[in-house]
């Protein structure tokens, strides 16, 4: 057909273009004919490639465009299942105290780092799904009611153990979330919800930020102390100012720093937005994060800073994909999972009976934002020479990191 | 534990908030069908298969390795969304096969699969930056639990690389031994048969044979096209050859004489079939004149979706090299140059399929080397070369309803 002359010839038509005892690519022995576990059995493709039944197909009206759907949902899933793996052994490490052992804090940040490049590629993912049109959709979106991914239950194990939390969700249909689950499944969930959440472990955490104890270096008084002298002297600089509408205007932007700062050092305001749901960290916690986010040039913090949103990399919006701690992504996803239903869909009912587009918008709301303190910490951005000094000769604990032999876990144990 | 006064009373908050919102709450309209029965999200998707699918080798032999997880999660959704590329390529091959793209209006069908194609091949390579996380030295940890199974094992990706057009013989061979070797039983079987179907990559060369203007009776583009290339490049010399003697048009001169002997290869049909032969080209000479028709005409309504089936499937080529190049790259940074797990030299083989000869659609990227000034494209006139504007219609053929 292509003119090829060894086209539809079976033999081996290698020796025409190799030199065969100088070629490297031709190394080695073929081990796969001794035994032993073989690829296909290794990751069980008998079961990932036999999952695809079209309800379409079923019903005696198959629509092609349904195969995609099916195998993008999957695929989600099986992510979301390795989004569980590394969640929960992160957790563990703080749970079982080793993360008290500093040595392991590589194992948890990349970790975390791991989870956010796979929330990274389930947002690339939609471009996959976007080339199947509202038209074919409707083809065959009849034959999937009730089924609906407001069913997924590892979705919303992995919304739980991050932290997104119960009281804070938008009820779907005026129900419960967990009332979609049955048995085991509703059992998991609960756990999932009673179990310390990554909030709460990284919380517990921050608290323990060396520097903070107030017979110690006690960060927050000295910092209180140093951003009330320095407004103070910015307020003088800025009296002696001529009158102009000018200086009208920095009077006001001053007035409004000091407000914000104000509050900051409020620690009966910040347990009123606690309770409210507007905060979500302790105190103490935040003063941790703010110490950790002053001084992430210091050599004990650096490793800490990756956890924490990089000075460099501030950006309190939810919507751009550039490199951030994993929530973000997480509020990205459920952004670009709404837009693809609403083209999908408009604002019709979801297979699952909700209001589909609806009820997926307002899940994109700052209330399903678990690290929203640390997104909020540059609120409270200060010059340089207003943050306490720090001495290595006299605050050792810059540099000295706690290691105990005992909760060290490397290699050997690879939890 | 944080300090939350409201944690403990997560209920009574939840039936205050639920009472609050329900008047006017577009986000609560509606009713909760799945206690009604029916299918539900994790049958539908037949979740207890996908997600019980993950076993560690290093968990069964008693030092369970954290990465392998991620490592058997990553391999898993490269093979579902292989399933899915085979999925559309076969209906791709369908539409062909049965003749059905004799109606132009299945073009857009074609052309949106293969777009789609395009698109997960662009995710599959994303997918690298979450392996990459991996270290070698977590790598190292379980790979001995590894032992013969092996990335050359994988049915579905052999199979997709045959229906496409990687012909058998330009394959690099595997530890000198042939790729089919590495099945047995009904996989090597299957995989015989994709050899001895039409591949996308023939099924193409058959369409292009057929484009609209190739006709010697009809536009006969061809000779049409030789004879305004070689008026084009007699106008050239001409002007040249005017020009005082200097340096500069000395280099000129040379320049021009090299692109002539482009086009003189490119009209001579019989250098065409020895390249062929080589497998340096990869489409028949009268496919070759279909697609640099299409290039040229392009923007003719006729012409448009064609030209966005070529370009399309010039970017699964790209992309599939992509895949292989991060492939090789990871391969390399987790194992250096030792022996791959299936004991070829791992590395060594996996760079060895980059080269052009796995380059399905070459001949489309080539075109480029053909490309002329536009007064040298023979004229089209729409009331004249009625083929422009005139699409092919079957009726017994087109599937719309039909969702093949």
């Amino acid at each position: 057909m292509s003119g090829c002359p060894y086209f539809g010839n079976s033999h081996l038509s290698s020796q025409t273009f190799h030199r065969e005892e100088e070629d490297e690519s031709q190394e080695g022995v073929n081990n796969a004919s001794k035994g032993g576990i073989i690829y296909g059995d290794y990751l069980q493709l008998e079961k990932i490639v036999s999952a695809q039944v079209l309800q379409s197909e079923l019903r005696g009206n198959k629509i092609h465009d349904e195969h995609l759907f099916i195998v993008t949902h999957q695929a989600y899933e099986l992510w979301f299942k390795q989004i569980l793996w590394e969640l929960d052994s992160v957790r563990d490490i703080f749970i079982s105290g080793h993360v008290r052992d500093e040595r392991n804090m590589l194992k948890v940040v990349t970790r975390m780092h791991r989870i956010a490049m796979i929330f990274r590629l389930l947002v690339d993912q939609f471009a996959v799904l976007e080339t199947m049109t509202a038209l074919d959709f409707f083809d065959f979106r009849e034959y999937l009611s009730p089924a609906s991914g407001f069913q997924s239950l590892q979705f919303r194990l992995l919304e739980n153990k991050i932290g997104v939390p119960d009281n804070q969700r938008v009820p779907y249909n005026r129900r419960h979330y967990r009332d979609n689950f049955r048995g085991q499944e509703s059992e998991m969930l609960l756990c999932s919800e009673q179990e310390p959440t990554l909030l709460h472990l990284v919380e517990k955490w921050l608290e323990r930020t060396p520097g903070l104890e107030e017979n110690g270096f006690n960060f927050w008084g000295k910092l209180q102390k140093n951003i009330e002298d320095g407004l103070r002297l910015e307020k003088e600089k800025l009296e002696k100012k001529e009158e102009s509408e000018e200086k009208e205007e920095m009077m006001a932007e001053h007035n409004k720093q000091r407000e914000i700062f104000t509050a900051l050092f409020d620690e009966k305001r910040h347990d009123h937005l606690l309770s409210k749901g507007e905060r979500r960290l302790s105190y103490k916690a935040l003063q941790g994060a703010l110490m950790i986010y002053f001084y992430s040039k210091f050599m004990l913090f650096s490793e800490l800073d990756l956890t924490v949103p990089g000075t460099s990399t501030l950006n309190a919006c939810p919507t751009t994909p550039t490199y951030h701690p994993d929530n973000d992504h997480l509020v990205f996803l459920l952004d670009n999972h709404v837009c693809m239903v609403h083209r999908m869909i408009g604002s019709k009912n979801g297979t699952g009976g909700s209001s589909g587009y609806h009820y997926l918008r307002s899940t994109v709301s700052d209330r399903y934002k678990v690290f929203v303190d640390l997104f909020n910490l540059a609120t409270f951005l200060i010059p340089r020479d207003w943050v306490p000094k720090l001495n290595p000769t006299v605050h050792t604990f810059l540099y000295t990191a706690e290691c105990c032999d005992s909760s060290y876990c490397s290699s050997e144990d690879s939890d | 534990m944080s300090g939350c006064p409201s944690f403990e009373r997560k209920l009574q908050t939840f039936q205050k908030r639920s009472a609050q919102v329900d008047n006017g709450d577009d986000a609560q309209a509606g009713c909760n069908k799945a206690t009604k029965g029916g299918t539900v999200y994790g049958e539908y998707l037949q979740l207890d298969k996908i997600v019980a699918a993950q076993l560690l080798q290093s968990e069964r032999k008693g030092k369970k390795v954290h990465d392998e997880h991620l490592f058997i999660v990553t391999h898993q959704a490269n093979e579902l969304w292989f399933k899915q590329i085979l999925w559309e390529l076969d209906s791709v091959q369908q539409i062909f096969m049965k003749g059905h793209v004799r109606d132009e209006r299945n073009m857009l069908k074609v052309v949106s699969r293969i777009q789609r194609i395009a698109m997960i091949f662009k995710l599959l390579v994303q997918q690298f930056m979450v392996l990459e996380t991996m270290t070698a030295m977590d790598f190292f940890d379980f790979r001995e639990y590894l032992a013969s199974s092996s990335g050359t094992q994988s049915l579905q990706f052999r199979l997709l690389e045959t229906k496409i057009g990687v012909p058998e013989c330009q394959r690099v061979p595997y530890n000198r031994r042939h790729y089919r070797d590495s099945f047995q039983g009904k996989e090597n079987e299957i995989l015989l048969k994709s050899e001895q179907e039409p591949t996308l990559l023939q099924l193409v060369e058959k369409w292009l044979e057929r484009t609209p203007g190739l006709e010697k009776d009809g536009f006969n583009f061809w000779e049409k096209l030789q004879a305004n290339v070689e008026e084009g490049f007699r106008s050239e010399t001409r002007k040249l050859d005017q020009k005082p003697k200097s340096e500069m048009k000395k280099e000129i001169m040379e320049d021009l004489q090299k692109r002539k002997m482009v086009f003189t290869s490119l009209f001579d049909e019989k250098c065409h079939n020895h390249l062929l032969s080589k497998g340096e080209r990869r489409i028949s000479y009268k496919a070759l004149q279909g697609a640099l028709m299409i290039y040229y005409y392009r923007e003719e309504p006729r012409f448009q979706l064609p030209f966005q089936l070529l370009t399309s499937l010039m970017d699964i080529d790209a992309f599939m090299t992509k895949w292989r190049y991060s492939h090789v790259c990871m391969v390399h940074r987790m194992i250096g140059s030792k022996a791959g797990i299936g004991s070829s030299s791992g590395y060594h083989y996996l760079r060895s399929t980059l080269s052009d000869h796995y380059k399905v659609f070459v001949d489309f990227f080539n075109l480029a080397t053909f490309l002329v000034p536009r007064s040298w494209v023979p004229r089209l006139n729409p009331s004249i070369h009625k083929f422009l504007v005139t699409a092919e219609r079957y009726d017994s053929s087109y599937c719309s309803e039909d969702s093949d």
